[in-house]
């Protein structure tokens, strides 16, 4: 990885392909490179659907090895969805090719000033923009079938649905697995209707040709990897519980936790949970003929996804994670898993992000345009979007655009980014990270669990109020740092318990780069990228008033423990103290 | 409108003469109770002692089975952190569960590291009200115990209402000719019910 590609999709007589060395950006990756890349080029008042705007499409900085869990592909941009600096990552094949074909980053600039559609293919003889509008308004499953009788089966696909062309601002990017289905996505903050505003339906990234990245100590990075691939296996959360049951086995721990948000948080506790939940999910998917148990790209040991079919056997969807299961779920008063695979597939389809729909649907739910539980009617919401009907724009647009036009009071957002499938109101600590990341909410900005082997910012009493800032803090710290490795988060868990598979993680790195890697390095990335982004923010004018959950969150407590939100405000604001 | 997950019904108490029904099944049928038992059974236990009593004690599960596998402990929807102050009372939940994914499942877990971040709805003992004898608690089982300990929960008993059961045996392709069947005294309050006891072969 030792180029970066611009493409100015804007420049005069059709985008323009300029690749150059790394530069200032050298040794970064996934997030950090993102972040950092947007963060100095973007001015922070540009319209993140201008040509001002850049869409940033970095692998992480151990893809393209043979390193496990090495896989995810970060892009980053000015989001659309929330107005802040905004980092969006998925699995699936494309950081690992677009990594072996050395590219630290491909950054989509400028704007076309023509209709045209574009595709971009990536393979070891350079970059092409091709023009291509027989792909206009083709969604992500039929857009890849196409494309694979053009390209063939041995490449990765990114790709936006109809959301994307469209821009509406819940719109994802789609990234094909193993299998070539576009079932992984960067999927938070409105990433696709940037890459919609950039004219560009699809990158085909092909490494043929091309060979895994090479360490610079070879033995080193080998021993750390089958040390840190033991480490997953023999955790019983990365080696037994995610590989049974994927993340939707939270859905049981968090209904009986109270925190499991129920029909527009209304309510901590779902009825039917167990209908939904991943013990039941997994059943359901091998007694089809499906799988629950699949990786979302080569080089997983984790495989905490799965294949769900329908009672026929035939594919419906990926198994839908716990995020998905919940906000189509619960969250919707829906308690069918068939109901919630078809809206992952439409999802998934169409091109949008799982969380900001479910959430949509179930405020719109609350406006009335359906009952809560109404499965039907969820799905007919979900075919405006796919439509593109003016009521199926405002849905695509998320929560905060349907709270409005609806007058909806009660809309679960944080910088107009739909909250996650935890109730902050039951795990107050959580709702201190939505509250203050740099990304909107999103559970995923502080869930590198290692912050006790990190000792970042000094050791904390875990059973002290006051530490639920200092933890939330050093949390969005680790964070930053993982992401920008390229790893898969949930590593995270077998490095919170296991010291020694931390330790191969730091060997991995230092064993690639030829050099020895510490913890204190690791929190130093972190900090970097985090207040790159917190000062993009404060330049796109975002203030301390805007670190706040919705006002209901701390009027209206929830069952069954009847509480609010009861941090204060001061607290949160100490949270960028570092 | 508001929908509350209850506790224990009244019907769930334990009848004083009940049908003890025994039944013996595969190790392939084993999975057709896991719906059950996520979503909760009935089991007698004797009240007024520590949840570490309960698990040990009385359903017999090591005790470094329970320190190192059954890391998410939830008492009447309170994460659990400290066994030996948790006190079972009538109609106690327990809720038992392997370690969890992601930040939140870490935040559940016996007095981790994260424990702050849901402290609170953290148990908390009081001590009142306990009483003792013998009494139901409503156990739920989740995930990787629902193999590991669904087995050890069938085989001690747990309180069905008659409809239960006939929706159990047709899952199994059973009738009530294939259960031993005795009515006895179960001790405990009012009401009708049965004992069910679970055999799981190889």
């Amino acid at each position: 990885m030792d180029k970066i590609a611009r493409i100015d999709m804007g420049a005069q007589g059709g985008p323009k392909v300029t690749v150059g060395p790394l530069g200032e950006y050298a040794g970064l990756g996934g997030r950090a490179m993102t972040s950092l890349v947007v963060a100095a080029e973007v001015h922070p008042l540009a319209h993140p659907l201008g040509a001002e705007n850049k869409l940033v499409i970095s692998p992480g900085m151990l893809s393209g090895t043979t390193g496990s869990m090495t896989g995810r592909l970060s892009v980053g941009c000015k989001s659309p969805l929330t107005g802040t600096i905004k980092e969006s990552n998925a699995g699936g094949q494309a950081a690992q090719v677009l990594a072996r074909l050395g590219y630290a980053a491909v950054i989509l600039e400028g704007k076309p000033t023509t209709e045209d559609l574009y595709k971009i293919v990536i393979n070891k003889d350079g970059i092409q923009v091709i023009v291509d509008n027989s792909l206009k308004l083709m969604d992500n499953y039929p857009l890849v079938a196409k494309l694979r009788g053009e390209y063939g089966d041995k490449v990765a696909y990114m790709t936006i649905g109809s959301a994307g062309e469209r821009k509406l601002l819940a719109a994802s990017i789609a990234c094909t697995d193993p299998e070539l289905r576009p079932t992984r996505h960067c999927g938070r903050g409105g990433v696709g209707a940037v890459m919609g505003a950039k004219g560009v339906k699809a990158i085909i990234l092909d490494d043929a040709g091309m060979k895994m990245r090479p360490p610079v100590d070879p033995d080193k990075y080998r021993d750390a990897n089958r040390k840190f691939v033991e480490g997953l296996r023999k955790h019983p959360v990365t080696g037994e519980g995610l590989p049974a049951y994927g993340t939707n086995v939270l859905t049981n721990v968090l209904n009986e936790a109270g925190g499991y948000p129920t029909r527009n948080f209304k309510s901590g506790q779902f009825e039917n949970a167990s209908d939904l939940s991943g013990e039941t999910q997994a059943a359901l998917e091998i007694k089809r003929g499906g799988s629950a148990t699949h990786g979302c790209h080569r080089g997983c040991v984790i495989q905490c996804s799965g294949i769900y079919n329908d009672k026929d056997g035939n594919y419906v969807t990926k198994q839908p994670e716990y995020e998905t299961v919940w906000s189509h779920g619960g969250h919707c008063g829906i308690s069918d898993l068939d109901t919630v695979a078809k809206l992952d597939y439409m999802d998934d389809n169409i091109g949008v992000d799982t969380i900001e729909m479910g959430v949509t649907i179930g405020i719109a739910m609350d406006a009335g345009l359906c009952e809560f539980g109404d499965d039907a009617g969820a799905i007919r919401l979900m075919e405006e979007v796919g439509k593109g009907t003016p009521l199926g724009r405002v849905l695509g647009c998320g929560a905060t655009v349907t709270g409005k036009v609806f007058a909806v009071e009660r809309v679960p957002v944080v910088k107009d980014q739909a909250l996650p499938a935890y109730d902050p109101r039951a795990v107050q600590g959580i709702g201190v990270t939505y509250a203050t990341t740099t990304q909107g909410a999103d559970h995923t900005a502080g869930y590198a669990i290692a912050t006790n082997i990190l000792k970042v910012g000094g050791d904390v009493d875990p059973l002290k109020t006051e530490g639920q800032v200092e933890l939330s803090r050093n949390l969005q710290i680790a964070t930053a740092a993982i992401d920008s490795t390229g790893m898969c988060l949930f590593i995270a868990f077998a490095i919170l318990d296991q010291p020694e598979t931390f330790q191969a993680l730091l060997d991995m790195l230092g064993g690639f780069h030829g050099i020895t890697m510490t913890g204190d390095d690791v929190v130093a990335l972190g900090k970097k990228v985090l207040s790159a982004e917190r000062d993009f923010n404060t330049r796109a004018g975002f203030t301390k008033h805007h670190d706040r959950l919705p006002r209901f969150f701390y009027n209206e407590p929830i069952a069954p423990h009847n509480q609010t939100f009861l941090m204060k405000d001061e607290e949160l604001d100490e949270v960028f103290n570092f | 409108m508001e929908h509350e997950v209850t506790g224990l019904a009244a019907a769930e108490t334990i009848p004083a003469r009940c049908d003890k029904v025994a039944l013996g099944i595969g190790r392939e049928q084993l999975d057709l109770f896991f719906p059950l038992l996520q979503r909760g059974v009935a089991v007698q236990a004797e009240l007024g002692c520590p949840l570490r009593e309960l698990l040990c004690g009385q359903f017999g599960i090591p005790g470094d089975y329970v320190e190192g596998r059954i890391t998410t402990i939830f008492l009447d929807n309170h994460p659990v952190d400290d066994l030996d102050r948790s006190l079972i009372r009538e109609g106690s939940r327990v809720t038992l569960s392997a370690a969890m994914p992601g930040l939140v499942g870490a935040t559940m877990r016996r007095s981790g590291f994260y424990a702050a971040l849901r402290q609170g709805i953290s148990h908390a003992e009081t001590a009142g009200d306990i009483g003792a004898g013998q009494g139901t608690v409503r156990l739920k089982l989740f995930n990787l115990l629902l193999p590991e300990l669904g087995p050890l929960i069938l085989a001690r008993g747990i309180l069905l209402q008659r409809d239960e059961m006939d929706r159990l045996l047709g899952d199994l392709g059973l009738g009530s000719r294939d259960c031993d069947t005795a009515s006895e005294s179960c001790g405990g309050g009012a009401g009708g019910g049965i004992l069910l006891r679970v055999t799981v072969g190889n």
